[in-house]
């Protein structure tokens, strides 16, 4: 892989207005040509924010954003030529055809006569769309508009691709595909910019991990370098019978010797702790004293999860 | 410039391809149009009074003093206030500058070309014809000039022309005299239709050349009453008579219900279509392609300018088919090439509103209710639902602001004859307007883009 950096994020600010806090605080990291980046982090931690900047779509409060040596804000438009977006939202023409949306966003990127076409025809090949390539979008599946979307971002070959969260609101099977579909670009030498909140698909598809919660950048490095972050520790995962009563678990659990963190969420309670076998009892004990029952217990091997609980004493999907 | 074509031909495909935005555009204007035509097709219902017109009589004889006696008669005294006039061009300077509603000219022969009889009767044997009654007696010679001038008067003559010029401004009033004339000219065609009928009779052997006066007498008063008879019935106003109403306008045309509300709703529903349009802009925005669409290798000014190029290219397509069709069900809009500009002109000026609406609102429902509600306000206004003619005149100074009101007025004038140039002024003021709102709009596009 190329070290070459193709995004330099330097102690990037943005708010939205003078009284407002900060959406992205002070954050750096760069990207290397060939890499995929995710920024990963809860819903509202800055990711789309940061993606917008980087995309020349917002203007930046202060700090430095380059992408293949052009500056963001003293020449977007050369960003924007060497750029492909996926957004969250599906923008898309559901009045015009898959080929006329493929037609029309390549126009906007600048192609046009046979190089266009030429595009169009691959991508629609690339996506399994050509046999509905002349049927409205407005008829199409999400899966197939999600596909679409994606499409769209890579015409025109853009070197940096970024993907905001395209995995959300659809079914597994096409989640499935996308995934896989990101790792077929990876291994192309596509430089990828990827944003999701979803642990599992940042492990499983980036070369480095950015976290990001309230605009900050918590802690950057590849999957190995993270984990190192939580040390030889343990996470457990808790479902109780009663849907109320985790938060005044994971309080009490918190001072229970070999506990690090403990959160709730969602009728779960998460527990960071050094060693699964030795704090198992003492924690049921608790559970049991607060006159809670355990449904499950879970015992995960340190991931991502685990980063994010470490450093934040929250679970991701806070 | 290829990107701004292509984003405004996105534009115009992805709003002919959605078909209620189809309806709105194109089938409910045309109902509309149809509807009201059918409504105030006859304008009877519209209340007038103490209308001003000057009348202009040239003839000599007896039949222009008859028509110019029914404007004076009791029954007309408060709907209409005639004056009598002998300066043409004064008069007609009177019209143009909108101070009466009509001029009703009859020209210098008006007796002697629409009853030649009477008059070769009058020179032959000093027979007033007109003056038929029963109780009359002819002398043989009488009997002979007569049917000498029944003879002469055969010769096919030219139709002669009543002229009605009526300002453009002054639609409904124009009706109301046109009505009195026709019926006034429809009384002399039954009155000549008669007398002719009795001559007719006369000269074609009813009476006899050697008849007694006393034969003769009889005769005249059985064809008389019958005559009379006829006057009364069904048939007697279809006479044939050479008397044809010429009705003029200051530009040449007179005024109808369906070229008024062809144009009318036609300019309404551009108004619906390009505030709908500028409403897309918004929803764009929500629905993530203008986002897109502003990170992509295209300026925000191109970005606009095709959306709005896109709304007015709508709009020019939206009016060329009712233009189209409302033609065919027979409205007038007027000269071809000035109905183009005022068209062309017209749509940017209502492109203007749309741009104003979408770069103030700040969701595409706020800017959809405020779009409504000014495409209904300013149609009120501005005469889209009533001639814009009757409203007071600070609400037709008022209704200026809307490019409804200069739309109609601009398009009435070509509906009613007048020469692009005399219409310069106006599409002036519709630059002007133009002007105005696309600065509001930039000051709210800058505010949205910064």
């Amino acid at each position: 892989m190329e070290t070459t950096a193709l995004v330099e994020v330097q102690n990037l600010f943005k708010r939205y207005t003078a009284d407002s806090p900060y959406a992205v605080d002070g954050i750096s990291f760069t990207i290397h040509t060939g890499e995929l980046f995710s920024l990963l982090g809860p819903n509202g931690a800055g990711k789309t924010t940061a993606i917008s900047v980087i995309s020349t779509l917002l203007r930046p409060t202060a700090g430095a954003v380059r992408v293949d040596g052009y500056d963001v804000q003293r020449d977007p438009m050369a960003v924007r030529r060497v750029i492909g977006v996926v957004p969250q939202e599906l923008a898309l023409y559901d009045d015009l055809t898959a080929h006329e949306n493929l037609r029309f966003w390549g126009e906007m990127r600048g192609l046009h006569g046979a190089e266009l076409q030429s595009e169009i025809a691959a991508k629609l090949a690339l996506i399994e769309l050509t046999d509905r390539a002349k049927d409205r979008v407005g008829t199409f599946s999400g899966g197939m508009k999600r596909r679409l979307n994606l499409a769209v971002g890579l015409l025109g070959n853009p070197k940096l691709l970024m993907l905001d969260e395209p995995t959300v609101a659809i079914d597994p099977q096409s989640r499935r595909y996308i995934l896989d579909w990101v790792k077929k670009l990876r291994e192309q030498g596509v430089t990828i910019l990827y944003t999701t909140h979803y642990m599992e698909e940042a492990q499983e598809l980036s070369d480095r991990i950015g976290i990001i919660d309230h605009g900050k950048l918590i802690a950057l490095g590849t999957l190995a370098e993270l984990i190192q972050l939580v040390g030889q520790h343990e996470t457990l995962r808790l479902q109780l019978l009663q849907e109320a009563g985790g938060a005044e678990l994971a309080a009490s659990l918190q001072s229970l010797e070999g506990v690090i963190q403990a959160s709730a969420t969602d009728g779960e309670v998460l527990v960071n702790v050094t060693s699964a076998e030795a704090t198992l009892a003492s924690i049921i004990s608790t559970a049991t004293g607060l006159g809670l029952s355990v449904r499950t217990i879970d015992i995960r091997e340190p991931n991502l999860e685990a980063v994010f609980l470490h450093l934040t004493g929250r679970a991701l999907r806070d | 410039m290829r990107k701004l074509m292509v984003l405004a031909c996105k534009e115009v495909l992805v709003t002919f391809r959605d078909v209620g935005a189809l309806v709105m555009m194109l089938v409910t204007p045309l109902a509309l149009t149809l509807v009201m035509m059918a409504a105030f097709g006859r304008g009877g219902s519209t209340p007038l009074s103490a209308i001003p017109v000057l009348l202009l009589n040239r003839d000599t004889g007896a039949l222009g003093e008859a028509l110019t006696d029914i404007f004076f008669s009791p029954s007309l005294g408060d709907l209409v206030a005639p004056t009598l006039v002998e300066d043409e061009a004064a008069a007609r300077a009177r019209v143009e500058a909108d101070e009466v509603a009509a001029l009703v000219i009859i020209p210098t022969d008006f007796s002697a070309r629409v009853f030649p009889l009477a008059t070769r009767a009058q020179a032959l044997v000093g027979m007033d014809v007109t003056a038929f009654s029963p109780a009359m007696s002819l002398t043989p010679e009488q009997m002979a000039g007569l049917a000498q001038a029944f003879l002469e008067s055969q010769a096919p003559a030219a139709p002669v022309s009543v002229e009605i010029y009526a300002s453009p401004n002054w639609r409904i009033s124009t009706l109301v005299v046109k009505a009195i004339v026709s019926q006034g000219l429809e009384r002399l065609n039954i009155q000549i239709a008669g007398m002719t009928n009795i001559v007719s009779r006369l000269v074609a052997g009813t009476l006899q050349a050697n008849s007694s006066a006393a034969d003769a007498a009889t005769t005249i008063g059985a064809v008389l009453a019958e005559t009379v008879d006829q006057e009364t019935g069904d048939g007697a106003a279809d006479a044939d008579l050479p008397i044809k109403l010429h009705i003029t306008s200051t530009t040449g045309r007179g005024f109808s219900w369906l070229d008024y509300y062809a144009s009318s709703m036609a300019v309404l529903f551009l108004m619906f279509t390009v505030t709908s349009g500028g409403r897309t802009l918004l929803a764009e925005r929500q629905r993530g392609t203008l986002p897109r669409l502003l990170i992509s290798p295209t300026s925000a000014l191109t970005v606009l300018l095709g959306k709005m190029g896109g709304s007015v290219l709508t709009g020019i397509l939206q009016m060329l088919i009712l233009w189209g069709a409302t033609t065919l069900i027979g409205a007038y809009w007027g000269n071809p090439g000035g109905v183009l500009v005022a068209i062309v002109s017209l749509v940017m000026c209502a492109s203007g509103v749309g741009a104003l609406i979408s770069a103030w609102a700040t969701t595409p429902g706020q800017a959809g209710a405020i779009g409504s509600a000014v495409t209904l306000i300013g149609a009120a206004l501005s005469g889209s639902f009533f001639v814009r003619w009757n409203l007071p005149p600070w609400v037709q100074y008022l209704s200026l602001v809307t490019p409804n009101a200069w739309g109609i007025e601009i398009l009435s004038r070509l509906q009613a004859g007048r020469a692009l140039t005399a219409l310069l002024p106006w599409l002036g003021g519709v630059l002007g307007l133009t002007l105005v709102y696309y600065a509001g709009a930039l000051v709210g596009f800058r505010r949205q883009f910064r």
